[in-house]
């Protein structure tokens, strides 16, 4: 199939908050034009990995083709690049926005405007891109359309008359959203003549054909047997197919300047076509590269540890096989003295850092033990030297330390006014420094707050939600490190420092942090052979104590013919239910223990 | 007791038959079982006998029995003709050896004088009395149908049989029931003079109708620690009457050990046949029996397998192929090393350690009071045995 006329391409991503239907807008839009036939449609197409579509969420940009006949009988070309809705994948959403020309901006006509849609319109309008607003859900009984949009007038200043009304569930306006995508986001630009430029905003790794990369072509033209070259890595490839996805993958003769779509062409090593990498012919190289993109930087970081040591080896080829195609993820191998060796993760969120472990599991079939998250403080030494630490464990001897400078976000936070005074408690209890207040359209507000990044990393999102009766939505990015009063906790089981359970915390907030994880240690820790003491420790001092009476009595009476055979069978069972337990000393640690801090109620 | 004797590789000399048939079933059995029927018993009969003979074909040469046990069920139930009959085509088939372990368990309410003599003469050189309490009320309690007085009864018919070693079972740990109960049981009962004696802790077993009471709240089992304090008083008391503990549950005056019993945890061979039989058995006599255990295997040196459990499909299933086995399984080194420590644990004799990692976990568990070593075994101290469940598990995280 040759290119389309680039007037008659569209490119375009679809900007929404978590679950106000964004999927299922895709979905419309992949039926009524043709993409895929209706008896074809497993719910939510776009969600390909297993993952996404158990969870309903989307966690890597898709790009798909549709066919678009309009009403005068031209046919367009409609690339719609999905993304990703929840704060840990912003990223992912920077690299789909910058392939495309427009954006169709879905709200729920229930819920209003949230603040990570907003952050999401704030970066495509930086873009330049032209936004659709679609006001969703309309056939629901509790439906505001009017108020909805009075609110995209008022805060992010589309016209409230442009916006299109429509339920993404019945199919109605569906046809609306698709006219008012060829009429109102411009077609690409790019002279299909000149050297190669082609940006790549996604790949994936695949077992038989090496690295699949998603391309925008900008500039030129991209066919079968090019040889190409990366303009970053400076690696040359020759091109062994090009096409698109419908949503399955279509080769075809070319992509021209304005089209998106993949390229496979025998690479192996991922590192050779970085994300955001330029493309260009290696005969007719282009003058320069394209404005790439930001790399992502992890907020969080955690420990993970394969259970039993010497699947070491494959857990690093599993991290290396997901870098392919989660670019966000970073690693290094470090060890501990209670789970051997593992390595030290990178991950842009909690969510995210769930969904690395939930791959590397299901997909690489390894039994993982995953630390809890810490954040990377920046430690300054008495002799000058200048130190990040992103495992407690290995914050220098206090008396080594001259300062401790914590991340701190600036943080947005979109809530329904009656909620406002629970918001502003949440933000207290958790350092959080006033910045700003401004009333919006319908009872909404928008609450500003530099927030340090330890202390919302887990649990935050929950209370923001549980606190406002869901109402509430958060957006926030990396600000400053500041110097603040921390300490390392330490915890002891059967006398022994498990460096795994280190935390470093507020002085303030030390002593009752220690007493709370003690106290669900002590839950999470079975009664073992012997009593365990469970101590919490600042510096040499013990700040709490628990303990885990030893176990009575397990002992069964009677152990005949039959019996040994279900007595085995049970051993085997415990010895593979045991798998999550880590031995340190003498005493077995489940795997929940480790992420401990993550089930603590917040005192 | 003898020493423990390395299993020989290839030729099993224990056997056990299981005889399923009850007046009824009691309340926390989940053994396989079958209530009534007495017109049944020699069809059944028949086909034990034919399993037997199924067995000793494959196994080409048998090597005599040392020991045959048949359980139940309520083996003394059947006519002690039926039994002699058993035994029989054992000794035609397999050859008992001189001196060798003839166990029969009964019920008392099946004991009389003459049954006793007709099994003496039918070659059984040892009863195991199901005496369960010397306490009427708890004997109702778990619906038996004989009292303390016909148990002693049976005790001194056995005797005057001159069945040459008798043990009794007796049960502890009866929900409802106080301690003293047993305690006077077990005192009764010494007061017989048996030369072995059983002392089960009663477990609400899975399927049981003991076990549905409990799950509904109806009865309630005492607390585990009480259990224990009956257990160790049962230790005590049996020791100074010249008992001593050999396995969790069995105490014997010198001498008096099952032999049969002791094969099962010192992991050695038997045959088995009857309705729910489980057997232990060589692969190379398996593979022989038309067990598809792959010849080269060489991790795989046993291979477990039982029989069916329903009467009717095991009936069928001897009718049909002339065994009744239902399922078998490969034991590799590995679950063979699970099941000798597992096994090996419960007894007072304790357990060789054969590894490094064994030997460091073992001290480790002794310097918590739970194992002591000597002559490179491993046994468990009171501490160790209260827990055993739980001492095995981690010397096998070894």
């Amino acid at each position: 199939m040759p290119a389309s006329p680039i007037e008659r391409v569209r490119n375009f991503s679809i900007i929404a908050h978590i679950d106000h239907g964004k999927s299922t807008l895709a979905d419309r839009l992949l039926e009524r034009t043709g993409s895929v036939a209706a008896r074809d449609m497993a719910e939510q197409v776009l969600d390909s990995m297993d993952l996404e579509r158990e969870r309903g969420i989307t966690i890597k940009a898709q790009a798909v083709r549709l066919v678009h006949q309009a009403p005068d009988g031209t046919a367009y070309q409609l690339n719609l690049i999905d993304t990703p809705g929840h704060v840990d994948f912003a990223y992912e959403v920077s690299r789909a926005l910058a392939a495309c020309e427009g954006a169709i901006l879905v709200v729920d006509a229930t819920q209003g405007i949230e603040a990570q849609t907003l952050a999401n319109v704030y970066k495509a309008l930086d873009l330049g891109l032209t936004l659709v607003p679609v006001i969703n859900k309309i056939d629901l009984p509790a439906a505001e359309p009017e108020r909805v949009r009075a609110a995209i007038e008022s805060v992010i200043g589309l016209p409230a008359e442009d916006c299109l009304l429509v339920s993404a569930r019945t199919g109605d306006g569906i046809d609306a959203v698709l006219a008012a995508v060829v009429a109102q986001i411009p077609a690409p630009r790019g002279d299909r003549a000149a050297p190669l430029r082609a940006l790549i905003f996604d790949s994936k790794y695949d077992a038989y054909r090496g690295v699949m990369v998603y391309v925008r072509v900008m500039e030129g033209r991209l066919r079968a047997g090019t040889s190409i070259t990366m303009m970053a890595s400076r690696r040359t490839f020759t091109v062994d197919e090009v096409g698109f996805f419908r949503p399955q993958m279509t080769p075809t003769d070319e992509l021209a300047a304005g089209e998106v779509g993949y390229l496979v062409a025998a690479i192996r090593d991922v590192r050779a076509a970085r994300v955001g990498d330029t493309i260009t012919e290696a005969d007719r190289p282009a003058a320069a590269a394209l404005a790439g993109y930001r790399q992502a930087t992890p907020m969080v970081w955690a420990g993970i540890y394969p259970v039993e040591g010497d699947r070491y080896p494959d857990l690093r080829e599993a991290l290396e096989r997901l870098q392919l195609n989660d670019a966000a993820l970073t690693f290094e191998p470090e060890t501990s003295v209670a789970l051997g060796f593992g390595f030290r993760c990178g991950f842009l969120g909690l969510l995210h850092l769930d969904i690395v472990q939930e791959r590397l599991e299901r997909e690489f079939d390894l039994t993982l033990i995953t630390t809890a998250p810490s954040v990377a403080y920046r430690v300054t030494t008495r002799d000058g030297e200048v130190v990040i630490v992103d495992n407690p464990a290995h914050l220098p001897d206090p008396a080594a330390v001259e300062v401790i400078e914590e991340p701190r976000v600036r943080s947005e936070i979109m809530v329904p006014r009656e909620f406002l005074g629970n918001l502003m408690e949440l933000c207290q209890e958790r350092r959080g420094e006033f910045i700003h207040l401004e009333h919006q359209a319908g009872e909404r507000v928008l609450l500003r707050y530099d927030l340090p990044l330890g202390e919302i990393i887990h649990d935050f999102y929950d209370q923001l939600k549980s606190r406002s009766r869901g109402y509430a939505s958060l957006d926030y990015e990396l600000h400053e490190y500041r110097a603040a009063q921390l300490v390392k906790l330490d915890i002891l089981v059967a006398g022994t420092r498990v460096d795994a359970l280190s935390a470093i915390v507020h002085r303030e907030k030390a002593q009752a942090y220690g007493r709370r994880l003690v106290e669900r240690l002590r839950q999470l820790i079975p009664r073992q052979l012997f009593e365990v003491a469970i101590q919490a420790a600042i510096g040499g001092r013990i700040v709490a104590r628990e303990t885990v009476p030893a176990l009575r009595k397990d002992v069964l009476a009677k152990c005949y013919g039959g019996d040994i055979t279900r007595k085995r069978k049970l051993l085997e069972k415990q010895r593979a239910g045991k798998q999550r337990m880590k031995r340190v000393g003498s005493v077995e640690i489940p795997q929940e223990a480790f992420m401990a801090v993550l089930s603590l109620d917040q005192g | 007791m003898s020493a423990p004797a390395a299993p020989n590789p290839e030729r099993p000399r224990a056997l056990y038959v299981h005889i399923p048939f009850c007046e009824q079933r009691c309340p926390y059995c989940d053994f396989a079982v079958h209530v009534g029927g007495a017109a049944r018993h020699r069809g059944y009969v028949a086909a034990v006998r034919a399993e037997l003979r199924w067995l000793a074909r494959a196994a080409v040469v048998p090597a005599p029995l040392d020991s045959v046990y048949l359980g139940g069920g309520t083996p003394s139930r059947l006519s002690p003709r039926l039994v002699a009959a058993i035994l029989g085509t054992a000794r035609a088939r397999f050859g008992v050896a001189p001196g060798a372990e003839v166990t029969l368990e009964a019920n008392p309410s099946d004991v009389t004088t003459r049954r006793a003599r007709a099994w003496v003469a039918a070659g059984v050189t040892r009863v195991s009395l199901g005496v369960q309490s010397l306490d009427d009320g708890v004997l109702r309690q778990l619906g038996r149908n004989h009292t303390a007085v016909q148990a002693l009864a049976a005790i001194r018919a056995l005797r005057g049989a001159a069945v040459p070693s008798l043990s009794c079972d007796l049960l502890y740990g009866i929900p409802g029931r106080p301690a003293v109960s047993f305690q006077a049981s077990l005192d009764r009962l010494l007061e017989a003079g048996p030369d072995h004696v059983s002392c089960y802790e009663l477990t609400p077993e899975r399927g049981t109708r003991l076990q549905r009471q409990v799950t509904l709240g109806l009865v309630r089992p005492p607390h585990p620690v009480a259990n224990l304090a009956q257990h160790w008083w049962a230790v005590e008391r049996l020791a100074a009457g010249g008992y001593q503990q050999y396995e969790v549950s069995n105490f014997a005056r010198p001498g008096q050990e099952s032999r049969h019993n002791l094969q099962y945890w010192r992991q050695g061979w038997y045959w088995a046949v009857g309705s729910g039989a489980h057997g232990h058995l060589p692969a190379a006599i398996a593979r022989r029996l038309g067990v598809d255990v792959e010849a080269p295997e060489p991790g795989v040196r046993a291979v477990r397998w039982w029989n069916h459990r329903g009467t009717a499909r095991y009936l069928r299933a001897v009718d049909e192929t002339g065994s009744g086995w239902a399922g078998w399984e490969a034991v590799d080194a590995d679950q063979a090393e699970l099941e000798r420590v597992a096994c090996g644990l419960r007894l007072r004799e304790g357990v060789l350690l054969q590894t490094p990692a064994q030997r460091r976990m073992a001290r480790q568990l002794s310097r918590h009071g739970l194992l002591t070593m000597a002559g490179g075994r491993a046994r468990t101290t009171r501490r160790g045995e209260e827990l055993l469940e739980a001492v095995t598990r981690r010397l096998l995280a070894a």
